[in-house]
């Protein structure tokens, strides 16, 4: 009778696993994989927000493009990041902004349907280098570079939002806001001067820490954070330098404020402003902004250290067909990410796929033969992110 | 806010493009014709007076022409060659008939207005449809109707606006150039092609090589769809696209081995172009006569010419035999991290035949009595002692596609600052003075610095005495290659000593974007 009754459990164990795994399937079918692209373009022509398929072998299909207004400028920041997922309960959404009119538009995933759009104050801009999104569940974040202003904005159910206000920001020796990412209740930033700072966000506004410094990099020469990461369990901020060089610089947050960083040179390549960590952090990937390639350096994420990897060859286009690549996304949310994506910004963009191999800490970074796939809404291509997003 | 409103600009130039497609501008010549030279206007019982009007069209293409035409009974003629021998006099009249739908006039803009009590011309506000003239490397006067920047502004619809110009009996011959510089405005309208060669007769008479010698002015300019847009451009020699292969190549024509005297402008809005010519491949020597319109001391013989942005070059170039191919070159050229690409361009291929030139404007110099080189302004200038020493230093604020964002030129121990309208000059000086100036790149983007109303002595180059110390108006000042490295510098001798150029002026970038955004001082030399 036990016997039987046990035989009966594990039956309907084995039944409602297979239930389990046949409905997470279907789900996970039927979850939208979109690689996003924020569509900059010059002043008088429309804004749009690209969605491109991902099949099973990361590469990309177009499937429609959203338009979210007037007032792109085809250019600015290489690490203000425009384009940003939101992937929390029942709100799936992209939110994209346009960076003279400072607006930023929510898209339903599910319907690719604008939701919401927004404002922030009157003076709330980035005509000269785009406004730079960040967000988690409660609140969205915009760096306006024109108005030097972060606005908080609180998230709303179907992809709305509402502002809440502004908090003027400003570097050391008086930059541009420029990079800025989000983890738990901590935002770090980036300003064009080299200095960075960080801030509590803790009660939606952000709040300065105090601990507004001057990166090593910069207070030793010409080489300044740009792009920012953070690791998941909120340990080090990571920083891509605008530099003559590939080079990283990374900061010990643990204790909730930044402390001196720690400069890595990482390789001879021009400019290293958008920097991405792989979603196991083992790589960190890292555009080669004004020399057409993408490198990866290898990240300890016990330690905070990083060591030299691998570099990918010239990708196709560079210099005949677009200028610089610029952010980074990836077509997986585990391991090493699968394929690598980074935005190509010529007249029209593409969207370069990269195939990332990695094991015995050796690497290599090859381009796809399906690579690169136009973008053929934008002649200004700066940022594009993956939906579903990385889960930290 | 700056820089919105540059991107305000945007909206206005690219709707500038979209809606002005009626030609004002003169049609510019096909793609693998032969590069003919610009139409001479010569000076006559020692004056040149001519009218020049500057207009605007729109090619097929999308590229926008601004053009400084010249009447002729044949019609318009872009951009004509100014002679004139020293000690002449130059009376321009330049009309601004500009037509446009543009409403920049109305913006609160760039710190562009001109002082308030300092008018010279239409006054007003600057806007992309103002427009006035520098006589780029006349060592002349820097006040109202003759080579003044900051105060004088032409206005379209308005009369003609003259200036009147008395070159100085030891004026260096050479080639000089003329362009708009209307400050935030100066890239829109060059690189639009405004921008055409003055040059001062008696090269022969200081440099009997060229005596005899054929004459070709060759102005290479540049021009891109949207000039603030990094992306692919395209160089013009004399309005003839060179974009070889994508369009037939540019052809000079030459006699075999036949001997000619090229006087070469780069008239571009931010290329460095390294010049060369090839015969098969191989890089030849050129006869170097004169930099930036000032004779060498003695010619020299050189594969490679380095042309900065507003650079100039006079050199002798020996054709080929009948058979062997050649081309006139400029190869790239590094400009730092942050610099824009200067890209291998063949600029013309060079034809040879035995009745070359048949057709063609140029003009044959004839032997002459040689006059020795110290009767020209600023002989013996190493020589002289400096009354004074200074370092200035470019830097920029960089980060995105816009390049760097913000452009500074500073003297060391001042504040970091963008050029404005109303400020005050950074560098006082007087007449009499010769001052040492050091300038140095911290920028990881080549510079090109320029002086007005003067030409200076390059001394040292990061730091070691040069080999040849020539007179520039406009020197390379190469990247800063990051950490760990040195600034890259040039120590040049400035010459305040000429009473004439008394008065505000300035020096800047002339990577015209640069200047456009504020890597750009005055300067006051004040009178003896």
């Amino acid at each position: 009778m036990q016997k039987s009754l046990k035989s009966l459990l594990s039956r309907w164990t084995a039944g409602l696993v297979v239930i389990c795994v046949v409905s997470t399937m279907a789900a996970g079918a039927s979850k939208p994989h979109y690689l996003v692209a924020n569509d900059d373009v010059p002043p008088a022509l429309a804004t749009s927000v690209s969605f491109f398929t991902v099949s099973t072998s990361g590469t990309l299909t177009l499937k429609t493009n959203v338009l979210i207004g007037r007032g792109g400028i085809a250019g600015g920041y290489f690490a203000a990041n425009r384009v940003n997922v939101l992937n929390s309960g029942n709100n799936q959404c992209v939110y994209a902004s346009t960076a003279q009119g400072g607006e930023i538009n929510g898209i339903v995933v599910k319907t690719l349907q604008i939701g919401g759009h927004a404002v922030g104050s009157k003076n709330d801009t980035g005509a000269s280098n785009g406004v730079g999104l960040a967000m988690n569940a409660k609140y969205l974040y915009a760096s306006f570079t024109d108005s030097n202003t972060i606005g908080t904005f609180h998230v709303k159910p179907g992809c709305s939002l509402t502002f809440v206000g502004d908090t003027t920001v400003a570097g050391l020796n008086g930059g541009v806001i420029d990079g800025m990412v989000i983890h738990g209740n901590m935002m770090v930033v980036t300003y064009g001067d080299g200095s960075i700072e960080s801030f509590n966000i803790s009660a939606g506004k952000p709040v300065s820490n105090g601990d507004k410094q001057n990166s090593t990099g910069s207070r030793k020469g010409n080489t300044y954070p740009s792009g920012v990461d953070i690791t998941q369990d909120g340990h080090y901020a990571i920083f891509g330098d605008t530099s003559p060089f590939t080079v990283v610089e990374v900061s010990d947050i643990s204790s909730g404020k930044l402390t001196p960083t720690i400069v890595y040179q990482l390789g001879k390549t021009m400019n290293s402003s958008n920097i991405l960590l792989s979603p196991d952090e083992s790589l960190l990937y890292i555009s080669d902004n004004q020399g057409g390639r993408v490198s990866a350096a290898f990240f300890d994420k016990g330690t905070g250290k990083l060591t030299k990897g691998c570099v990918s060859g010239p990708l196709k286009g560079f210099v005949s067909n677009w200028s610089y690549v610029a952010s980074l996304a990836l077509e997986q949310t585990t391991g090493t990410g699968g394929a690598l994506y980074v935005a190509e910004f010529g007249a029209p963009s593409s969207i370069g796929i990269i195939n990332v191999k990695s094991s015995a800490g050796k690497c290599t970074l090859s381009e796809s033969s399906h690579s690169p796939v136009s973008d053929p809404n934008s002649p200004g291509l700066l940022s594009i992110e993956a939906f579903p997003p990385r889960p930290f | 806010m700056r820089s919105a409103s540059r991107y305000f600009l945007a909206i206005l130039f690219c709707g500038f493009s979209l809606l002005r497609l009626d030609a004002q501008c003169p049609n510019r010549p096909n793609p693998g014709t032969v590069v003919q030279d610009p139409l001479s206007l010569n000076s006559v019982n020692g004056t040149l007076k001519a009218e020049l009007t500057m207009r605007h069209s729109v090619d097929a293409g999308g590229y926008n022409h601004y053009c400084m035409n010249y009447a002729t009974s044949n019609g318009d003629v872009e951009a004509p060659t100014l002679r004139l021998k020293q000690g002449d006099r130059l009376v321009l009249d330049v009309k601004d008939r500009i037509v446009s739908d543009d409403d920049s006039a109305g913006m609160e803009a760039m710190d562009m207005s001109v002082p308030a009590g300092k008018i010279c011309g239409d006054g007003g506000t600057m806007t992309l449809s103002s427009t006035n003239v520098h006589f780029h490397g006349l060592n002349v006067s820097p006040h109202c109707h003759q080579d003044d920047v900051l105060t004088t502004l032409i206005q379209p619809g308005k009369p003609a606006f003259q200036f009147n110009i008395p070159i100085p009996k030891d004026e260096p011959p050479g080639l000089y150039w003329y362009h708009p510089h209307v400050h935030g405005f100066t890239e829109f309208q060059v690189n639009g092609g405004a921008a055409g060669a003055l040059i001062v007769e008696g090269m022969d008479k200081f440099r009997p090589e060229v005596a005899g010698l054929t004459e070709r002015v060759f102005i290479v300019r540049q021009q891109y769809l949207v000039p603030w847009v990094p992306g692919p451009y395209q160089l013009t020699i004399n309005y003839q696209v060179s974009a070889f292969p994508t369009f037939p190549a540019p052809i000079i024509n030459m006699k075999p081995n036949e001997k000619q005297f090229w006087r070469v402008a780069n008239a571009t809005i931010q290329d460095f172009m390294p010049l060369q010519v090839w015969f098969n491949g191989k890089p030849q020597k050129l006869e170097l006569i004169a930099l930036d319109g000032y004779p060498l001391a003695k010619p020299r013989f050189e594969e490679t010419i380095l042309l900065p942005p507003a650079g100039r070059a006079e050199f002798i170039v020996q054709g080929p035999a009948q058979d062997n191919e050649a081309v006139f070159m400029s190869l790239g050229y590094s400009t730092g991290p942050t610099g824009n690409p200067d890209l291998q361009q063949e600029l013309a291929k060079i034809q040879v035949s035995a009745d070359a030139n048949d057709s063609q404007q140029t003009k044959t110099t004839e032997p002459t009595v040689r006059i020795p080189m110290g009767k020209l302004k600023f002989t013996g200038l190493s020589q002289q002692k400096p009354t004074a020493l200074r370092k200035l230093y470019f830097s920029e604020e960089f980060g995105g596609t816009n390049g760097p964002i913000q452009f500074y030129i500073t003297v060391d121990g001042q504040k970091q600052q963008v050029f404005k309208g109303n400020e005050k000059p950074v560098i006082t000086t007087h007449v009499g003075a010769v001052e040492d100036w050091i300038v140095e790149n911290r920028a990881l983007e080549t510079h090109a610095f320029h002086m007005h109303q003067i030409h200076f002595l390059v001394t040292e180059v990061d730091g070691k005495p040069v080999k040849n110390q020539d007179l520039r108006d406009t020197i390379e000042i190469p990247f800063w290659e990051g950490p760990g490295h040195p600034y890259h510098s040039v120590k040049m001798r400035m010459d305040f000593r000429d009473p004439t150029i008394a008065g505000t002026f300035v020096f800047h970038c002339h990577i015209l974007l640069h200047e456009d955004l504020g890597m750009m001082h005055k300067i006051l030399v004040l009178p003896k």
